[in-house]
C-alpha cells in the first residue's frame, strides 16, 4: 500500500426507509483508497455501489459511520471530488462544450480559462472535435467520454465512476478501459470505479472491492499487483481473476486488507448502529 | 472536419419516411379543406337564400367589407391598438408569471403560501373579474394592460411551477454535485428543463390573454378589434362582425403559430423536433 490514504470508509452503514420500513443497504462497509490509486468496487445488482458512490461524493449525508476524505467527514459536494453516473447525465439541452464548463461554474476562473480547460479536457477523452455537438448526437461511448471530461475539468482530487462502461460493445470498451489508464497516469488522479466486469477490474486497478448483497456488505479486498500495461492472457493475470471470482461467488469471506473485525472505535461517542 | 459530418447523418435520414412532396400537400393542404367546406356552405346558404342576408351575408360581402374596412384603415388602427395592448399586457402578465413561478417552483415555501391561493384564483376566469376590475380601474388603457397581464400572470406562474418541479432528480443531482452557482441553475438547468412546459403554459397565456381583451374591448372600451365588432353589431351590419370575427381568429391563429415556431427553435437540442 501507498503512503497517504485520501480516501478513509470506516464502519459505513446505510439504511433507507421504504414505506416505513427499514431497509439496510450498507453494513460495516471499511476500505481505504490511497492517494493516486485506482480502486474498483464489484458486486452483485443491487449490493449498494452506486449508493456508496453517492455517499462518498455528498450527495446523501445520513449515513452512519465516517468518510474521511484527508482526514475531514464529508459533509456535502466538493470540488476535490467529481462523479460519473452509471447513465452520463448530460444535460440534453446544451452542447458538450456547455456540458463540460458547467465543472468550472463553481470555480472563479476567468472566461478564458473555463475555454481553455474545457477544450484541453475535451481533447483528453478524444472529443475535440464534437464540443458544439449536443449529447443527442453522440454515441453512448461518447457521451461516457464527455461526462469524464466534465468531471475531469475542475481538476478533482478523486474521481468516482459508477460503470462508466456498463453499456458499451467489447471493442469500444477495451478502448475506453485504455483512456481510463492513460488518464490516471497522465492526470495523477485517484480513481474509484464501480463494476460488474471481473477481467475490467483486475486490468484497470491496484486494489479490488469485493462486495455481497443483502445488506450491502465488502466481503473481501483483492489487491492487484501486476505492472502495466497487464496482459489479459497471462497466467498472473488470470489467477487474480480467479481469486476474485472465488471471493466474489461462494468462499468465505476473504481478508486481504485490514478491515477491522471488532467494533470500530466512534469519534464523536454517538451510539450508532452496525450490524 | 470529417467527424462533424457524422453529426448530422441520423436528422437527414429522418426525412426519408415519405415523399417529401406528398408531406408538403398534406402539411399545408388537410388543414385548408375544412375551411373551404364551411365557405362553400356558406356561399350556397346565401345563393339559395336559406338565410336573410341581414343575418349572413354573402362571403363576396364580407370580403368586400374587408377590403373597404382595410382601405379605410379602421382595420389597421383597430388591430394596431388591439396588439399594443396585447403586446404590454403580455409582457407585464408574462413577466411576473415567470418570476413567480420560478420562486413556487424552488421553495417549498413560497409554494406553501401562495399555491393553493393561485390554484384557487385561476378557477375564476379572467372576465369574472372584469366588473370589479372595472370599479378599480374604470374604463381605458390600464383596464385593458390589467386584464390581459392577469389572464397571462396566472397560466404562465402556474406551468412554470409545474416544468420546474417535474425536472427529472438526476438533472438536479448533477447541479448538485457540480455546485452550480444559483444564476447558473435557474439559466442552464432549471429554465430549460422546464420549458416545454413553461410553453404550453405560455400558448394558453396568449390564447386567453386574447379572447379577455376582445370581450373587454367589446364590453368595455371605444378602440381596437372588439369594439369594431360591437360597432357592426349596433349597425346591425353582420359583414362588419363576421370580418371581426375572421380577422381576430387569423391573428390569433398566427401568435400561437409564432410560439410554436419561437420553441421549436429555443428546443433545438430535442432528437425529435420535426
Ligand atoms: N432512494 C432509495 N430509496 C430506497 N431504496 C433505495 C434507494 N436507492 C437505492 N435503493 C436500494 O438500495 C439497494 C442498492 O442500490 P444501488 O443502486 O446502490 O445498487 P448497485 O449495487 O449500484 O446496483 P447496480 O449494479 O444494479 O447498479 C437496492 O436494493 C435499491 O433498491
Ligand atoms: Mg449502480
Amino acid at each position: 500500500m501507498r503512503a497517504t490514504n485520501l480516501l478513509d470508509i470506516r464502519a459505513v452503514s446505510k439504511t433507507y426507509i421504504v414505506d416505513d420500513e427499514p431497509v439496510e443497504v450498507l453494513r460495516n462497509i471499511h476500505f481505504t483508497v490511497a492517494e493516486e490509486e485506482f480502486v474498483t468496487v464489484i458486486g452483485e445488482s443491487g449490493c449498494g455501489k452506486s449508493t456508496l458512490l453517492r455517499l462518498i461524493v455528498g450527495l446523501d449525508i445520513g449515513y452512519c459511520g465516517d468518510i474521511l476524505l484527508d482526514g475531514t467527514r464529508i459533509a456535502a459536494p466538493g470540488r476535490d471530488r467529481g462523479i460519473v453516473f452509471q447513465d452520463h447525465r448530460l444535460l440534453p439541452w446544451l452542447s458538450v462544450e456547455q456540458n463540460v464548463a458547467l465543472g468550472l461554474d463553481a470555480s472563479d476562473e476567468s472566461p478564458a480559462a473555463v475555454k481553455q480547460a474545457v477544450a484541453a479536457n475535451l481533447d483528453l477523452v478524444k472529443l475535440a472535435d464534437f464540443g458544439r455537438a449536443y449529447p443527442h448526437q453522440l454515441s453512448g461511448g461518447m457521451a461516457q467520454r464527455a461526462a469524464i471530461a466534465r468531471a475531469l475539468v475542475a481538476k478533482p482530487r478523486i474521481l468516482l465512476l459508477d460503470e462508466p462502461l456498463g453499456a458499451l460493445d467489447s471493442q469500444t470498451r477495451a478502448y475506453l478501459q485504455d483512456e481510463l489508464l492513460r488518464i490516471h497516469q497522465r492526470g495523477k488522479v485517484t480513481m474509484v470505479m464501480v463494476t460488474h466486469d471481473i477481467e475490467e477490474a483486475v486490468y484497470l486497478s491496484d486494489k479490488i472491492v469485493v462486495m455481497e448483497p443483502r445488506p450491502g456488505r465488502v466481503r473481501g479486498i483483492v489487491p492487484v499487483e501486476l505492472p502495466h500495461p497487464r496482459n489479459r492472457a497471462a497466467a498472473d493475470f488470470i489467477a487474480v481473476k480467479e481469486r476474485v471470482l472465488a471471493s466474489l461467488v461462494n468462499g468465505p469471506p476473504l481478508c486481504f486488507d485490514a478491515a477491522p473485525k471488532s467494533r470500530p472505535i466512534v469519534p464523536d461517542g454517538r451510539a450508532r448502529r452496525f450490524g | 472536419m470529417t467527424d462533424r459530418s457524422l453529426i448530422a447523418r441520423p436528422v437527414a435520414h429522418r426525412v426519408r419516411w415519405r415523399t417529401p412532396s406528398f408531406d408538403r400537400i398534406s402539411f399545408y393542404g388537410l388543414p385548408l379543406v375544412l375551411p373551404l367546406a364551411v365557405l362553400t356552405i356558406w356561399q350556397v346558404a346565401t345563393v339559395r337564400g336559406w338565410l336573410a342576408p341581414q343575418i349572413l351575408p354573402s362571403p363576396s360581402d364580407v370580403a368586400v367589407t374587408f377590403i373597404d374596412l382595410f382601405v379605410s384603415g379602421d382595420i389597421v388602427t383597430g388591430l394596431a391598438i388591439s396588439l399594443r395592448r396585447i403586446l404590454v399586457g403580455f409582457a407585464l402578465g408574462a413577466t411576473g408569471g415567470l418570476v413567480l413561478g420560478v420562486a413556487l417552483g424552488r421553495s417549498i415555501r413560497v409554494e406553501q403560501y401562495v399555491g393553493p391561493s393561485l390554484r384557487a384564483i385561476a378557477q375564476v376566469p379572467s372576465l369574472g373579474w372584469l366588473p370589479f376590475l372595472m370599479l378599480i380601474f374604470g374604463l381605458g388603457e390600464t383596464l385593458n394592460y390589467v386584464v390581459i397581464a392577469k389572464a397571462c400572470f396566472v397560466p404562465i406562474a402556474l406551468s412554470t411551477a409545474a416544468g420546474i418541479r417535474n425536472i427529472p432528480v438526476r438533472y438536479i443531482e448533477v447541479a448538485r454535485v457540480l455546485r452550480l452557482r444559483r444564476r447558473t441553475m435557474v439559466l442552464r438547468v432549471v429554465l430549460p428543463g422546464a420549458l416545454p412546459t413553461i410553453f404550453s403554459g405560455v400558448r394558453i397565456a396568449l390564447g386567453h390573454a386574447w379572447i379577455a381583451m376582445v370581450v373587454v374591448e367589446m364590453l368595455a372600451d371605444t378602440a381596437g378589434v372588439g369594439y369594431m365588432m360591437t360597432w357592426g353589431r349596433t349597425l346591425f351590419q353582420i359583414d362588419i362582425v363576421i370580418v371581426g370575427m375572421v380577422v381576430i381568429g387569423i391573428v390569433g391563429f398566427a401568435m400561437d403559430a409564432g410560439l410554436r415556431a419561437t420553441e421549436r427553435r429555443l428546443r433545438q437540442w430535442t432528437p425529435d423536433h420535426v
